[in-house]
């Protein structure tokens, strides 16, 4: 109530200990300020803040990782079709189903290149697995296609081959640690929900699995080259700014 | 008046440490977590609810993220470490709501010992929030590793807006506790917890 004859006496505020008034709305605006700046100057750190952090919790994330431990599916029933959304940096490439062609290179020491038809002939696996995108959203989807596991079989990657590039018609591009790429729920992908698979989803080609965020299944694929180390460039979303390892 | 002398209350050091980095680790995890929610709103997607970017640390998904993931382990080891202290100490025995505050909250005359009994059952009330918090937040963080987190909250969507609500209960309970510090101790209280040394 009488705030003016407090104020106008600031000189023995302090010893006033219990001032039900003033003191907090001082303090809140304080906070409010130290919040707001928090905010501001963190926001300019974050790629420092980023920087420091990532190698821990990658080191976290795939100590967690088990190549051969299987995700719990879904059945049928649970998937959910309009949940998946179509997100793509460029749009949707134009890609002749006859001419394609998914090459498979670096250190193999069996080079491919399959058409469609050798992709098809090749064991099919399916599997309904939850698609969580960084953004928040998740879908339950299935996939079918061929497990890279097998794929990689025939292409038999040398022994120091420890990473996996992936890139696609769009020109975008993607990299993975091999143990996640040989994991058994981790597809080239051309089946959707029992549909063969549609160009805004990635058709000829794309990868699918459980264990990686949306943004590591990269569509369109058309190259995959395994690596003993990785590039300056990592992958479209990494190279901004995103982490690498997007394990789930 | 003998009486009237006020009682000085003390805070342990370990005390004062734990409270000062939950209170900062809670502001940027909260902040850093509106800033992710942003990215695609749980309640109504794209074009659901937004936060006033304001209050969203890290400038875009990506950095809101590189401040969640960091911040998650100041939060969580604090969370860890006072709690082994607080069991060791036997603080648990005699500093949280006790069957004690139950009983002058139900049947107590007297206010100041019932808000006391308030006090102590908001701010005793706070520690769950946070680690349902923690425990979601490991479901949504991996998803495919602990399954059975998110199948123990019916589904993504569920366990996403539980993950979200500990930012909405934490602001209101933390500030019914300050409120609750201030009524039931003053500014003697506050100040022992974070700025006097005793």
């Amino acid at each position: 109530m009488s705030q003016e004859p407090k104020q106008k006496s600031s000189n023995t505020e302090l010893e006033i200990d219990d001032d039900t008034d003033i003191v907090p709305r001082r303090r809140f605006l304080t906070l409010a300020g130290a919040g707001l700046l928090t905010i501001g100057f963190g926001s300019l750190a974050e790629g420092l803040v980023g920087g420091l952090t990532e190698p821990i919790n990658q080191q976290v994330e795939s100590l967690l990782f088990q190549t051969q431990k299987l995700v719990p599916e879904f059945s049928i029933s649970a998937i959910e079709p309009d949940k998946l959304i179509v997100n793509s940096f460029r749009g949707t490439p134009a890609i002749n189903p006859n001419a394609y062609r998914l090459t498979i290179d670096g250190e193999v020491n069996n080079p491919l290149s399959l058409s469609l038809d050798d992709l098809q002939k090749l064991p099919f696996t399916s599997i309904v697995i939850r698609h969580v995108c960084v953004e928040g959203w998740a879908a339950i989807v299935q996939w079918g296609g061929v497990r890279l596991q097998d794929l990689l079989a025939i292409a038999k990657p040398s022994p120091q081959s420890k990473y996996v590039y992936f890139y696609s018609a769009d020109g975008y591009y993607e990299s993975w640690d091999l143990d996640s790429v040989i994991h058994p729920q981790t597809l080239m992908a051309y089946q959707k929900n029992g549909q063969p698979l549609s160009p805004e989803n990635g058709a000829p080609l794309r990868l699918a699995s459980p264990v990686k965020l949306g943004y590591k299944l990269s569509k369109w694929v058309t190259r995959i080259q395994l690596t003993s180390k990785l590039d300056e460039k990592r992958g479209y979303w990494e190279d901004l700014g995103y982490e690498w390892y997007a394990g789930l | 008046m003998i009486m009237r002398s006020p009682v000085i209350p003390k805070q342990a050091l370990p005390t004062k440490v734990f409270h000062w980095i939950s209170l900062v680790s809670l502001f940027l995890m909260m902040t850093s977590g509106l800033q992710i929610y942003n990215a695609n709103p749980v309640f109504g997607g794209r074009g659901g609810i937004h936060i006033p970017p304001v209050f969203g640390l890290g400038g875009w998904l990506a950095g809101g993220r590189h401040w969640h993931f960091a911040m998650m382990w100041i939060f969580v080891l604090n969370l860890l470490w006072y709690g082994i202290y607080v069991l060791l100490t036997r603080r648990w025995q005699h500093r949280y709501i006790s069957g004690k505050d139950v009983k002058a909250l139900l049947v107590s005359q007297n206010t100041k010992r019932k808000n006391y009994a308030w006090h102590r059952f908001v701010y005793t009330l706070l520690i769950p929030i946070l680690l349902l918090s923690i425990f979601t937040g490991i479901g949504m963080y991996k998803p495919a590793q602990f399954y059975w987190i998110v199948d123990s909250f019916g589904g993504w969507d569920a366990l996403r807006i539980t993950h979200f609500m500990a930012v909405p209960s934490t602001l209101i309970l933390g500030w019914i506790h300050s409120q609750l510090g201030r009524k039931v101790g003053g500014d003697r209280l506050l100040d022992s917890m974070f700025w006097r040394n005793n």
